[in-house]
Formats: structure tokens, C-alpha cells, sequence
């Protein structure tokens, strides 16, 4: 029986080789940042004037402006937009269909294994503070996530093959004056993918019963502090997301909110007869 | 340590523009469908993705985060220079916009940094710097005389002292392409539809100067479409007709924005009343055109504003004719190369892009090239003339005229009129050449005489130092 991490008085099993010492730590480090990284492109897209308007709006009327013109024609029409251009990305599939492909699978691979992280890292806190229970919660919740952790896992992967081949390979437009933020977001999306699946496999080695009776602060295999591939793994992820607004792939998250304040760009404004 | 001044402002541009600005990701759709770029040898600096992240880049170095730690990077003024010269190298056709992955209305997007980098001093771009003048003191971009407004009248057409349609003509119909408002008065004529026109009260409806960032210069966009709205309202005008798609699409979009509300009229396009005519059975065509016929859409019309489907209404219930749609058609249509101030400013691209266009019409093997538009029927005229083919080019009102028994000639072609002045399609007239100058004077020889291209970069110089102190001004 691992001895688990004291929190407020409850003891939180880790099952998954990760020192929640470190990664609370770096969970609010990331989150500070990306917050901070938001704030400051809000500032600056703040400068700007809206039409009618006499001076700049600031970070805080931009926020209103962004939510004003989003839901400007009803709650209906936004959720439509939001449903088919940017969970479905219609704009990208009525003119490239590889591409479209190959967004889906990074988009719905990415967020399949971000929306199940939060569900493992809540089951973890769920348990023993909610429910009361010892860390058997969290061993049998987890295994019901391994599968769709993998499902989503290669998903994700097969995007980043088809971005690689595609801009190697088969690109039919000549590339921007500058391709290395294509290149930082693939290789940033890669060692991400590729750690990860080296942690799950470290884990499934052990199998989650036998993680349960190891310390997973102890040092020594296959305790944490032993697998600095599981602590780099979580860490880049963190860091990675905490560093999008500060550069240019910080259009993974303005395209789509350009999409709903744009009412689904110009085709949906402009409806062919 | 003092931190530098940013080497760019971000007036005239919204937070959400600067959003799209942002939100670009690089995919290069816009790429495989700009006339410019086309028409440019593929030159990557005039392509919407560079200029997009061009522009970004500078924002970045200005106000982006390492500028608000470190103050803000330089960016030499040739920088800007060439930027605001390719951004200028756009027929601001909107293709781009279109076809974004990222949804961004580019269109705007372009127009509103060009206003930014008027203000900057470094456009707008040639010949396009005298439009603020020559609009805001003529009321017209040719030089003409507001008295000849209706110089193209010939006796046949009536005209109504007040009617609740009105027509507006425009300058370069009015002017420089009478053929197109003969012909659009006589159809109303012939319909039975009463029209007044505004005569000398009609004042350009400014689009030049807004297509090309200069809307803010004296406010004359904005003072000349209040006039044009409030003559309108005085004449008790319920429906303005636009036979040009350059005055329609300022009308439809620009001026209620200077008006603050929706127009006290409904705005219409020639090509949709006569859609409108023919759905009440009014038209009765007279005659047959056996001929295979392609429709431009013009930019204006078309992706600007949304009307696709009347033009081809109309050419289809044509007896005779046989409609060839082009390759790229409707919303994916090749701009004509002479919006966006291209025509005035930049003409070797505006030719080279039209060329383009009628190549576009070549290859449906069609016999005539039909638009709804007097700007791109004077630009496809020179790309068709400049590949030397025998396809004919016109506006859809002159065989409109034509199939419905009308004359579709003007009163007599004054010597040396430009050539668009007079129908390309049936050719009945000709245009005399114009008289040999007289042998001029020797010019005294304490001034010294200009040459053409001196004047034209005097005037230019005087129009930008005006356009600088306009800026500071502000």
C-alpha cells in the first residue's frame, strides 16, 4: 500500500508516477503564465478602436467585445457556428480536405487527452476527499481511462504523421517566409506525444495494482524520482500550453474565436443562393 | 534607460482586426487564389499570408510582450515603405477573405491599415494620393465639370422632375462610359418606370478614396455620401438604382456607416431591378443574340454585397443566348484587376490581372464577355485589347437595350473620347479621332516646362504633403 501524499489532512494516492509536489507546483506556474500570456494579448488587441468608438477599449472591453459580437445575433446561431466551424472546422473541409484531416485528428486528440487528464487528476483528488475512499477509487477509475487515453493518444499521433508528411511531402502551396513555428508546434506536439506514450507504457509495466503498493514518492524504481521521463513529460506538456500565448502559435486559440466573432467567416455571411 | 517610440501606431484598426491579424494560420489557401500574387510572378511579399504576418511581425515588435518588458523593437522605415507598397498592390477584391480558413474579413482588414499607414505618410500608392483633392474640391475623380453631370442625355430619354426611383449614375458612366447610362435610362424608359436622376447635385460616392485608406483625409467620403443620402431624402427618392457596382457597393455598405443608420431608401442594382422586371413579366425581349455568353461577376457586386444569381437571371432568359459559366465563378470569382485603386495607381498590375480574367474567358470558348460593372467592363476591354482577341466585352444593360429593341447608341462620340465611352458588343459607332494639337508656344524660358511624369509627381508630392498635414492635424 503506498503511503500516499498528506493534502489538507487526506492522504492522495498517485498512481502514475507523478509527484504532485512538483506538479501542483508546475500546474500553477503554467497556469499563471498562460493567464498572464492572455492578458497581455488582450492588452494589446485593446489598443485597437471598435467601430463607433472614440478611444481604445483595453483588455477588459475587448473581453466584452469578443463575448458582444460571439452572441450578437442570439445564443442559436453562436452555438451553431461554434458546433460546425470550430469543433467540426467546416471552413477547413469545404477547401482542404487533408488538411482538414489531419486538424481534426491533432484538435480532437489534443482535447480527448486534455478533457481525460482533468478527469484523472480530479478522480485522484475525488476520492479520498469527496468520496473517502483509499486509493482503490482512483486504480479503478483509472483503468477505465487507460483505453480511450490510448484511443485518443494515437489519434493525436496520426495528426502529427500527416502534418509532417504533408508539409515534407505534399504541400500545394509554397510555405511562408518563415516555417520554423510550424516546425516549434510539430516538434513541441511530438515529444509530447511520444513521452507520453513512454509514461503509459513505464506504467503499464507495473501494472496499477503493483504501482499501488509502491511509494510513489519513494526513490527508488519504479518510484517518480526514478522516472524523470514521467516528470519531463508532464512538465513540457505543462509548460508548452503555458508558453502558446507568448508565441505565434497562439493562433491554435485566436482562429477560433475570429471564427465565432466573424459569424463563420465569409461564406456564412455571405450565403452563395 | 528610455524606451523607444513604437515605429507604428495601431490607429484605425479595431481589437478585432488586430485579433485577425493574430489569428492567421498559415495554411496559404489565400495564396492559390489572389489575382495579385498571379499577376505579380508569384512574388511572395504580395501574397495575403506575408502581408498578413508582415504586419503581425511589426505589431509583435511594437506592442507584443518582449516590447512591454524591453520597450519596443525598431523597424526601419523602408520596411514600412515596402509594405505599405505591396499591401497597395490589392485590388482589395476580397478573394482571400473568402476562401480563409480562419474566417478573417480581409477585406476590411486591408482598408483599415491602409488607413493606418496613410496616417503613417508612407500611402497610399501613385496616382492614388490625388483622389482626396480631386473628389473632395470636384466632387468627381476625372476632372470633370459637375455641370456636365448629364452631359450624356440624347433627346429620347425622359427623365421625371420626382419619382420614387431614383437613378444614380455615377462618374465613371456619367463621364466616361455613356453608353452604360443611355442604355439604363432608356430600359427604364421603356419599362414604364418613372426615374429622376440628382444631375449636378450627384457627388461621387467617395469608394476610391475608402478602397484606398484615405476616408479620414478632410472627411470627404463621409461629407460627400451625407450629401448624396440627404439629396436623395430631399428628392423624396423611396429605391436608388446603381448601375455600377463600385457606387453600389459604397451605398450598400459604406454610407450608412457615415449616415450612422440604415439609408432612408432601399438601394438596388440595375441588374436586380431588371431580374425584378422580368419576374413581373415586364420584359419583353425583341430580339434574339446567338451568341455564347460569359458573366463576370464583378467584386463589388458579388462577393462584396452578395448578389450572384440576377446578372444570370437575366442572360439566361435571353433568347439566343447561351450562358458559359467561367472555371472561377460567383464566390470564387478572379477579380478584373481594377478595384482597390489599382486601375489609377498601379495600372501594369490592374492589365496583367485582367489579362488573367479574359484568359478566364477565353477558355469557355465564349464569343462575348458580359459584367455589371463600368470599372471592370474599361478594365477587361484593355486586357482583352492587350491579348489582341476578338471577344467582345460589355455591361449587361447594353445588350439588355439591345434585346429589347432599343438604339444602344449615344449621341455623337466627341473626338478622341476613350474608347469605353461607346458599346463594345455591337460597335455602331465610332469615335472620331481627336484633332491635332496645335503646335504649342515656346515656353519662355525662365520656366521651365515639366514634363508629364513631373507633373504628375509634383501633383502627387503636393497631394501627400497635404495627406501629411491632414495626418498631423488629426
Amino acid at each position: 500500500m503506498t503511503e500516499g501524499l498528506e493534502i489538507f489532512g487526506k492522504t492522495v494516492f498517485d498512481a502514475l508516477f507523478i509527484d504532485y509536489r512538483i506538479m501542483v507546483v508546475v500546474a500553477i506556474i503554467s497556469i499563471i503564465l498562460f493567464l498572464v500570456g492572455i492578458y497581455m494579448q488582450l492588452d494589446k488587441w485593446g489598443r485597437g478602436v471598435p467601430e463607433g468608438a472614440t478611444k481604445p477599449v483595453g483588455a477588459w472591453g475587448t473581453l466584452k467585445l469578443m463575448f458582444q459580437k460571439t452572441f450578437e445575433k442570439g445564443i442559436g446561431p453562436a452555438l451553431g457556428i461554434i458546433a460546425l466551424d470550430v469543433f467540426l472546422q467546416r471552413r477547413i473541409w469545404r477547401r482542404r480536405k487533408t488538411e482538414w484531416l489531419m486538424h481534426m485528428l491533432i484538435f480532437w486528440g489534443w482535447m480527448g487527452l486534455f478533457i481525460l487528464t482533468v478527469a484523472a487528476a480530479g478522480a485522484e483528488f475525488y476520492g479520498p476527499f469527496v468520496k473517502g475512499t483509499d486509493f482503490q477509487f482512483f486504480a479503478d477509475f483509472w483503468r477505465t481511462l487507460e483505453l480511450p487515453n490510448n484511443v485518443f493518444g494515437y489519434i493525436l499521433l496520426a495528426g502529427i504523421v500527416i502534418a509532417i508528411v504533408r508539409r515534407v511531402a505534399f504541400a500545394d502551396v509554397p510555405s511562408a517566409r518563415d516555417t520554423s513555428v510550424d516546425w516549434i508546434a510539430l516538434a513541441g506536439l511530438s515529444i509530447i506525444i511520444i513521452t507520453g506514450f513512454w509514461a503509459q507504457g513505464l506504467r503499464v509495466s507495473y501494472g496499477v495494482e503493483e504501482r499501488m503498493l509502491v511509494s510513489a514518492y519513494e526513490t527508488v524504481a519504479p518510484g517518480f524520482f526514478n522516472n524523470p521521463l514521467v516528470l519531463f513529460h508532464e512538465v513540457f506538456s505543462l509548460l508548452f500550453i503555458a508558453y502558446l500565448p507568448f508565441s505565434k502559435l497562439f493562433h491554435m486559440f485566436v482562429t477560433p474565436l475570429v471564427i465565432m466573432i466573424n459569424k463563420g467567416g465569409y461564406a456564412e455571411v455571405n450565403p452563395q443562393e | 534607460m528610455t524606451k523607444n517610440k513604437p515605429a507604428i501606431s495601431l490607429e484605425n484598426l479595431t481589437p478585432i482586426q488586430l485579433m485577425e491579424y493574430d489569428a492567421c494560420t498559415r495554411c496559404g489557401e489565400c495564396v492559390k487564389y489572389c489575382p495579385a500574387y498571379n499577376a505579380r510572378d508569384k512574388d511572395q511579399a504580395i501574397e495575403p499570408r506575408d502581408k498578413i504576418l508582415r504586419w503581425r511581425d511589426f505589431v509583435t515588435r511594437s506592442y507584443g510582450w518582449r516590447a512591454k518588458l524591453f520597450g519596443p523593437a525598431s523597424i526601419p522605415e523602408e520596411e514600412i515603405k515596402k509594405f505599405t507598397d505591396d499591401l497597395y498592390n490589392c485590388t482589395t477584391c476580397g478573394m482571400c477573405g473568402t476562401v480563409c480558413c480562419a474566417g478573417i474579413d480581409t477585406i476590411e482588414l486591408w482598408e483599415s491599415t491602409r488607413a493606418n499607414l496613410v496616417k503613417h505618410g508612407t500611402g497610399p500608392y501613385g496616382k492614388q494620393s490625388l483622389f482626396p483633392k480631386l473628389i473632395g474640391d470636384g466632387h468627381n475623380p476625372y476632372l470633370k465639370q459637375q455641370k456636365d453631370r448629364l452631359v450624356w442625355m440624347t433627346p429620347d430619354i425622359k427623365i421625371a422632375e420626382k419619382s420614387d426611383l431614383a437613378y444614380f449614375i455615377g462618374c465613371t458612366a456619367g463621364y466616361n462610359q455613356q453608353v452604360l447610362c443611355v442604355n439604363t435610362a432608356r430600359i427604364l424608359n421603356k419599362l414604364d418606370v418613372p426615374f429622376m436622376v440628382l444631375g449636378e447635385d450627384e457627388w461621387c460616392c467617395a469608394s476610391a478614396l475608402i478602397r484606398t485608406g484615405q476616408q479620414h483625409l478632410g472627411d470627404v467620403p463621409k461629407q460627400t455620401a451625407l450629401h448624396n443620402i440627404e439629396a436623395l431624402k430631399a428628392r423624396g427618392a423611396k429605391r436608388v438604382v446603381f448601375a455600377c457596382a463600385g457606387c453600389f457597393r459604397a451605398a450598400k455598405i459604406d454610407w450608412p456607416r457615415a449616415y450612422g443608420k440604415a439609408l432612408p431608401f432601399e438601394t438596388i442594382h440595375m441588374s436586380q431591378l431588371l431580374a425584378e422586371q422580368l419576374d413581373a413579366g415586364k420584359i419583353k425581349w425583341e430580339k434574339s443574340f446567338d451568341k455564347t455568353v460569359t458573366y463576370h461577376d464583378p467584386c463589388h457586386l458579388g462577393r462584396h454585397v452578395g448578389v450572384f444569381e440576377e446578372p444570370r437571371k437575366v442572360l439566361k432568359s435571353m433568347p439566343g443566348v447561351k450562358l458559359i459559366e467561367m472555371e472561377r465563378n460567383r464566390h470564387e470569382q478572379r477579380c478584373c484587376g481594377a478595384g482597390g485603386g489599382v486601375k489609377a495607381g498601379i495600372p501594369d498590375l490592374a492589365l496583367n490581372i485582367a489579362k488573367d480574367r479574359v484568359n478566364d474567358a477565353r477558355a469557355t470558348g465564349a464569343e462575348v464577355l458580359i459584367s455589371t460593372c463600368p470599372f471592370c467592363r474599361r478594365n477587361l476591354i484593355d486586357g482583352r485589347d492587350e491579348l489582341k482577341l476578338e471577344m467582345r466585352v460589355d455591361d449587361l444593360v447594353v445588350l439588355s437595350a439591345h434585346l429589347m429593341g432599343l438604339s444602344t447608341d449615344i449621341k455623337s462620340p466627341a473626338p478622341g473620347a476613350p474608347k469605353e465611352t461607346i458599346s463594345d458588343l455591337f460597335r455602331t459607332q465610332t469615335i472620331p479621332p481627336k484633332p491635332p494639337a496645335e503646335p504649342k508656344k515656346e515656353a519662355p524660358k525662365e520656366a521651365p516646362k515639366e514634363s508629364p511624369k513631373e507633373a504628375t509627381e509634383k501633383a502627387q508630392k503636393e497631394a501627400s504633403n497635404e495627406t501629411k498635414k491632414e495626418a498631423e492635424k488629426k
